[in-house]
């Protein structure tokens, strides 16, 4: 069996406990802040009201209850899908947020794709050109594109590619833009910056089993560099790269805030910017929560694919374990698993193990 | 926001290679149809009139709205709309009949009766808790309304209400049909907006949250104020709102030609903007200038000799040479020249740095600590001013401010945060002690509305405070103030409100730098583009040249 169930049922109760845990630290945290969004929206000098009808707002939006009371009323709201009202505009937080989350949705997806696809090409280039000889420099300048990737501000790209392509090129528009136009300067900018941590980890595990053992052996019974990238390198270095993608998640949560405010579409991100402003809390809220949620869904997926990617970590003890037993030699263990390995042909490397990582990442 | 400030630098990016505007400046016979698409700088929050003094939320209510008066935005005369002619008013000015136009309609197609009008300013008037909807700041003193018969309704006041006939012409008093009306604060905020109900040239036909309002033109439009030349349906087929917080983004998809309209044009771009061709538009506000006020009940301030040396340090001419252009007029008053109850009082503000250090010198703050700045008793002469952020270059007008003032040894330090934090701060005595500011209402109401203790209070003068001892209240601004509202009469409505100038300003409790516009920006294709009174968009008479 490849998932062990009470692995699993582990894996899930930490992640109510991980949900449970962020919405109560997001609650108490927005309550420290001075001042509540009910005080910021009504106490507004342009509104004119005095300090008795904002005394009478506060009693009816339940503002000035305890604030014991107040976590107890919207932990149970959360739990049953009510996530309170907006105190900027009034409306109903689940409405504003079922308006965003297919568009963040969707960005997200895609902009996650077009990464992983970027991350993939920049480091097969960067790891399949000579790494010696007069031709060596297009290695080391392919091997610095993530530094750079990664030292691009967001919303100058954003911008930059909307005056290029929109408004000097006039190949998108902004103003009402059909639903795949809209999406692909977005896109562009969500990846770039998201492809470089993925495409870093990629080439230096696409080095290192380059440099090992049974690449040097294989390559040596005649294989191209072709076939070994596609038939050993890629094998095990997928696995740290499944590791980082799992990690990416905050970062492409905080590259939607960005990209959502610059190209004025309506997400989760630009309801955070505006609730942010606006101290907006029950919107804050129910976003840690959300953005929560989706972390944790992710890393669970990513921890419960590794036994499927990698059979050494298929044990019916956890990962952590079956990992230790590989850095121990344990005899038994190890002929075991290279009789498994074989099966599903994955070269092993008992020397260096790209797993190693992997299983540290899955023990958190 | 998040306040991603490239605007400046990214203009300068493509306006070397964005093609002009070359439309044909063709005025002549409007056109008829189209779909106008405007850019604002922020999604609307409410669409419940007495709250749409917001910038965006006005610009949508004042075309979808229609009111009982309509105030010419020119001579700022009271003229008919829904009611057939001005209102009749008792001598003490407590109660106000109204007489309806008739065959009106809301677009959710019931009628226009006096029921309907008595429960929009029942609402308005009174507002309500339990939905968290504000009273109008507007509407003072209102007591109750009275159906008198099938066309005419009476409101009553408890105490004299002048502004009250001005009021109901503002967008803030725009009716709304009775589904509207039951409407709680969600109702009206985003996500609702199909809800709402109004008799005005434009209803709401699709929303967007967050990003789009389209409105489309109503084709049994037949009440327009009769004062207009334009009647029957608006040339527009319809305006779509659109929202994009990036400044860049807005003003490049206008010059690109992706968007007719851009409300919100900096200062520094406007010959950029003309450059390319586009039309630009500054229109008055017609209300209170953009000024500083000095919170009087501070401790540090309390002294007329300070707010006076501070008067006379700073530079208001090179705020608005730096900063602005010759839209953005330097202050002859408190008000805009424009604004009911303008009295010109240019000569109040001259810039003398030496008789500033004079008079801060006559005060005690003679010692200087190693930074420079003036000390009494051992304390610092340091004193912190908000950010206006509604207000252009607010930041930039403090940061040059914070120059001058350092020249006389006063330190100014700006309160930094964002628009929830400025707002909060701004209630503390503490925390900011000179207030920057400005509102727009174009009627002497203006004065109460922005002085008062009782509305927006930019003193906080309220005598209930407990950060500062009793003594420190001045009586004298809300005694004059209530004064002025409690004026019958129009003309002596003017010398009421002259009085409060004049106080204000012998106090030196008040510095204003200009006559603040709202600055818009079209493409030539885009005709016959108004204002009301305070510089909101009227969509009424536009028109796009082209469009068939």
């Amino acid at each position: 069996m490849i998932l062990d169930i009470r692995y699993l049922a582990l894996r899930l109760g930490q992640a109510i406990l991980v949900l449970l845990l962020a919405f109560t630290a997001a609650f108490i945290l927005l309550s420290l802040i001075p001042g509540d969004g009910v005080t910021a929206r009504f106490a507004d000098p342009a509104l004119g009201l005095s300090p008795d009808q904002i005394a009478d707002i506060r009693e009816a939006t339940g503002a000035d209850d305890s604030w014991a009371s107040r976590y107890l009323l919207s932990l149970t709201g959360f739990l049953t899908g009510d996530f309170g009202y907006s105190v900027q505009t009034g409306a109903a937080v689940s409405t504003i947020i079922a308006a965003a989350l297919p568009s963040t949705a969707v960005l997200a997806a895609s902009g996650f794709v077009t990464a992983v696809v970027l991350a993939v090409i920049i480091a097969v280039l960067a790891t399949s050109g000579p790494t010696a000889g007069p031709l060596s420099w297009i290695r080391r300048i392919l091997d610095s594109v993530p530094s750079l990737f990664i030292s691009i501000p967001v919303f100058w790209l954003g911008i930059l590619l909307i005056q290029v392509f929109s408004f000097q090129l006039g190949f998108v528009s902004v103003v009402e833009p059909g639903p795949a136009e809209a999406l692909v300067l977005p896109t562009l900018t969500v990846a770039v910056p998201l492809s470089a941590p993925i495409a870093q980890v990629l080439i230096r595990s696409i080095t290192e089993v380059q440099a090992s053992g049974f690449v040097k052996v294989t390559t040596a019974k005649g294989a191209s560099q072709s076939w070994l990238l596609v038939h050993t390198v890629a094998r095990n270095a997928v696995l740290p790269g499944l590791t980082i993608i799992g990690l990416v998640f905050g970062e492409l949560v905080a590259g939607a805030v960005v990209t959502e405010t610059v190209f004025g579409r309506n997400g989760i991100g630009l309801i955070t910017a505006q609730a942010v402003t606006h101290r907006d809390n029950p919107i804050l809220l129910a976003v840690v929560v959300i953005a929560t949620f989706g972390y944790v869904i992710i890393n669970l997926v990513v921890d419960l694919l590794y036994p499927v990617i990698d059979v050494r970590l298929r044990t019916k003890r956890s990962a952590a374990s079956a990992n230790k037993a590989l850095r121990n030699h344990d005899e038994p263990t190890r002929r075991a698993l290279t009789a498994s390995a074989a099966s599903v042909g994955v070269d092993l490397d008992w020397a260096q193990t790209p797993g190693d990582t992997t299983a540290k990442g899955s023990e958190s | 926001m998040l306040g991603l400030g490239l605007g400046i630098g990214s203009i300068a990016l493509f306006s070397a290679c964005t093609p002009t505007d070359t439309s044909p400046l063709a005025d002549g016979r409007p056109e008829q149809g189209g779909v106008l698409t405007y850019f604002e700088p922020q999604t609307w929050t409410l669409l419940y009139p007495p709250s749409v003094g917001f910038y965006p939320n006005g610009g949508i209510m004042n075309n979808i709205s229609a009111r009982l008066l309509w105030q010419d935005p020119k001579t700022l005369e009271l003229h008919p709309w829904l009611a057939i002619e001005l209102p009749e008013t008792n001598a003490d000015a407590t109660s106000y009949t109204f007489t309806l136009r008739r065959g009106v309609t809301y677009s959710d197609g019931t009628p226009l009766t006096p029921e309907n009008v008595a429960k929009n300013f029942d609402l308005f008037g009174k507002g309500d808790e339990s939905r968290t909807l504000p009273v109008s700041e507007q509407i003072s003193n209102y007591e109750r309304s009275e159906v008198l018969d099938d066309r005419r309704v009476r409101f009553h006041f408890s105490a004299p209400s002048p502004g009250f006939a001005q009021a109901t012409s503002t967008m803030n008093a725009g009716l709304l049909s009775d589904s509207t009306l039951d409407l709680d604060a969600e109702g009206f905020g985003p996500g609702g907006a199909k809800q709402i109900h109004t008799c005005g040239p434009f209803y709401i036909t699709d929303e967007t949250i967050g990003t789009k309002l389209s409105v489309r033109v109503r084709e049994d439009y037949d009440w327009a104020p009769p004062h207009l030349k334009h009647q029957g349906r608006a040339h527009l087929d319809g305006i779509d709102y659109l929202t994009n917080n990036e400044y860049s983004v807005r003003i490049g998809a206008v010059l690109s030609g992706q968007a007719d309209g851009v409300r919100d044009v900096q200062a520094p771009d406007e010959s950029r903007v003309t450059e390319q061709g586009l039309r630009l538009y500054a229109k008055a506000t017609n209300g209170i200038n953009n000024s500083i006020n000095f919170r009087f009940r501070h401790d540090l301030l309390a002294d007329i000799d300070v707010r006076r040396a501070l008067i006379a340090a700073i530079d208001r001419q090179e705020i608005v040479d730096k900063l602005f252009t010759p839209n953005y007029p330097l202050a002859t008053g408190l008000l805009a020249k424009g604004a009911m109850g303008y009295k010109d009082q240019s000569g109040s503000w001259v810039y003398d740095p030496d008789e500033a250090g004079r008079l801060l010198d006559k005060a005690g703050w003679t010692e200087r600590n190693s930074a420079g700045y003036r000390v009494k008793d051992g304390r610092p002469l340091a004193l912190t001013v908000n950010i206006a952020l509604p207000q252009p270059r607010s930041n930039e007008v403090q940061t040059l401010i914070q120059q001058q003032l350092r020249r006389v040894g006063v330190r100014l330090s700006i309160n930094p945060g964002d628009q929830s934090k400025q707002t909060l701060d701004a209630l503390e005595l503490d925390t900011v002690q000179i207030y920057h500011s400005m509102v727009a209402r174009a009627d002497f109401d203006n004065l109460r509305s922005n002085y008062s203790s009782v509305n927006r209070d930019v003193f906080l003068n309220g005598p209930d405070r407990t950060d500062a001892d009793d003594g420190s209240v001045d009586p004298k601004v809300d005694e004059l103030l209530d004064a002025l509202a409690a004026e019958p009469d129009a003309k002596k409505r003017q010398s009421a409100a002259e009085k409060v100038q004049d106080y204000l300003v012998d106090r030196a409790y008040v510095l204003p730098f200009f006559e603040e516009p709202q600055v818009f920006a079209f493409r030539r294709r885009v005709h016959g583009f108004a204002t009301e009174p305070v510089g909101r968009p009227d969509f009424y008479g536009t028109w796009l040249a082209g469009e068939k």
